[in-house]
């Protein structure tokens, strides 16, 4: 089974969420080259989603070369560039950083105590806290 | 691409009962869930699809065939699986198997032997001797085999224990790895809708409500927690009490708050229950 978390009550469509979880692991290396992905209908039993929402996302991964699907075999993990794999991964960060930030302006914080608070953050990761 | 089961404004009137008129299409690759409280008309709907019943008015069509009509060649592609079968309590699973096999060409022998053994379904007893369980396990592992393209199920976890249940899903999803091939299915399981439909049609007395994707429906129902109630209606409002707030057009709804003060302090997805009950209502 696949570690894909998704989030029903986001307002985030299904199957963009998918299609980032999976990018993710993708590019983060956990799963490589070659590796089969579930069928279709499978992967819709276990995510609790129908096979038009999870075939929309393998299609889309498919389109940006993510997966490849040999017919007849099923869906595999496509051999993937570095350089994709870094643009992935960079977005990925940078999306994260994004939504903490609009968090942060939401409750009115200023470019200055958000400063604060990132290296605040960073000190006690750094030190395992 | 073409509908293998298309119901156009099908109707049928029993004794004070009016069915339809139904329209639906059912497309390869897919499960659809029939649902609908009580009485509402889904068994009736599956009869007619399978000619145990005259329609009224109205068509339905499997494969591009009538289903009335003189060439009932369709029957083969289609396994059916009523509520109660009629006819089978003298027979033992090992007889209702050697009457049923021969009859499709695509049987699957190891998938029969390996569901008996899965639901441990003892084939030397009387169908009728057996528990309501044991009935419905024997039944779709009478039933799967056949390897239709079309499978109907009436209900087929009502009378199923929790890990049963969950066995048939995966046994289900297997059968759906084909090609291939198409399930309607009748429930008042939850778990079914959530693990293995694509598409809800919901019925109520006899009538349409509607057919949804399922994950369409979900997102399109929204549960909001405000600090402060507007006086006036609210863009997708559907109920309101208190401070919370249901929308069935959540964009719109959000459109509003956004314009106005900010003024939610939470939201929330509805529960595909809550949003079957709120269309049942």
């Amino acid at each position: 089974m696949l570690p894909i978390r998704l989030s029903k009550d986001s307002r985030e469509p299904i199957y963009h969420q998918i299609e980032k979880q999976l990018k993710a692991l993708i590019a983060g290396g956990h799963l490589s080259a070659g590796t089969p992905l579930p069928s279709i209908r499978a992967l819709s039993k276990d995510l609790e989603i129908s096979v038009i929402t999870i075939r929309r996302a393998y299609q889309d991964l498919e389109s940006q070369g993510f997966i490849e699907t040999a017919h007849g075999k099923g869906t595999f993990v496509a051999e993937i560039q570095n350089s994709m794999k870094q643009e992935t991964m960079t977005a990925s960060v940078q999306a994260e950083f994004e939504r903490a930030i609009r968090n942060a302006m939401d409750y009115d914080y200023t470019v200055d105590e958000i400063k604060m608070v990132f290296e605040e953050t960073l000190e006690k990761i750094g030190k395992g806290e | 691409m073409q509908p293998w089961i298309e119901i156009k404004d099908a109707s049928k009137k029993i004794d004070d009962f009016q069915l339809g008129p139904v329209s639906l299409a059912i497309e390869p690759g897919t499960i659809t869930a029939l649902v609908g409280n009580n009485g509402s008309g889904k068994s009736t709907l599956l009869k007619l699809i399978m000619n145990l019943a005259n329609l009224d008015g109205g068509e339905i069509n499997v494969f591009g065939k009538s289903v009335n009509g003189k060439d009932e060649s369709w029957k083969r592609h289609i396994t059916f699986q009523p509520q109660n079968s009629v006819g089978w309590n003298a027979y033992t699973g090992e007889d209702l198997k050697r009457l049923i096999a021969p009859l499709y060409t695509k049987w699957d022998e190891a998938l029969f032997e390996h569901m008996i053994k899965l639901f441990d379904i003892p084939l030397d007893k009387r169908f009728g001797k057996l528990s309501p369980g044991q009935q419905q396990k024997l039944s779709l592992s009478l039933a799967l085999p056949r390897s239709t393209e079309i499978l109907i199920l009436d209900e087929p976890t009502a009378s199923l224990d929790i890990p049963s249940k969950k066995l048939f899903m995966d046994l289900l999803v297997d059968w759906m790895e084909k090609e291939d091939c198409a399930v309607i299915l009748t429930t008042h399981q939850a778990d079914d809708l959530r693990k293995l439909a694509d598409y809800l049609f919901l019925m109520k007395d006899g009538r349409t409500v509607g057919q949804y994707e399922k994950d369409m429906l979900a997102a399109g129902f929204r549960r909001y927690w405000l600090k402060e109630m507007p006086a006036m209606p609210v863009p997708g409002e559907l109920s309101r009490s208190g401070n919370e707030l249901i929308s069935d057009n959540p964009d719109a709804t959000e459109q509003f708050f956004t314009q106005h003060e900010n003024n939610v302090i939470d939201d929330k997805a509805l529960e595909l229950e809550e949003i079957i009950s709120l269309l049942l209502k």
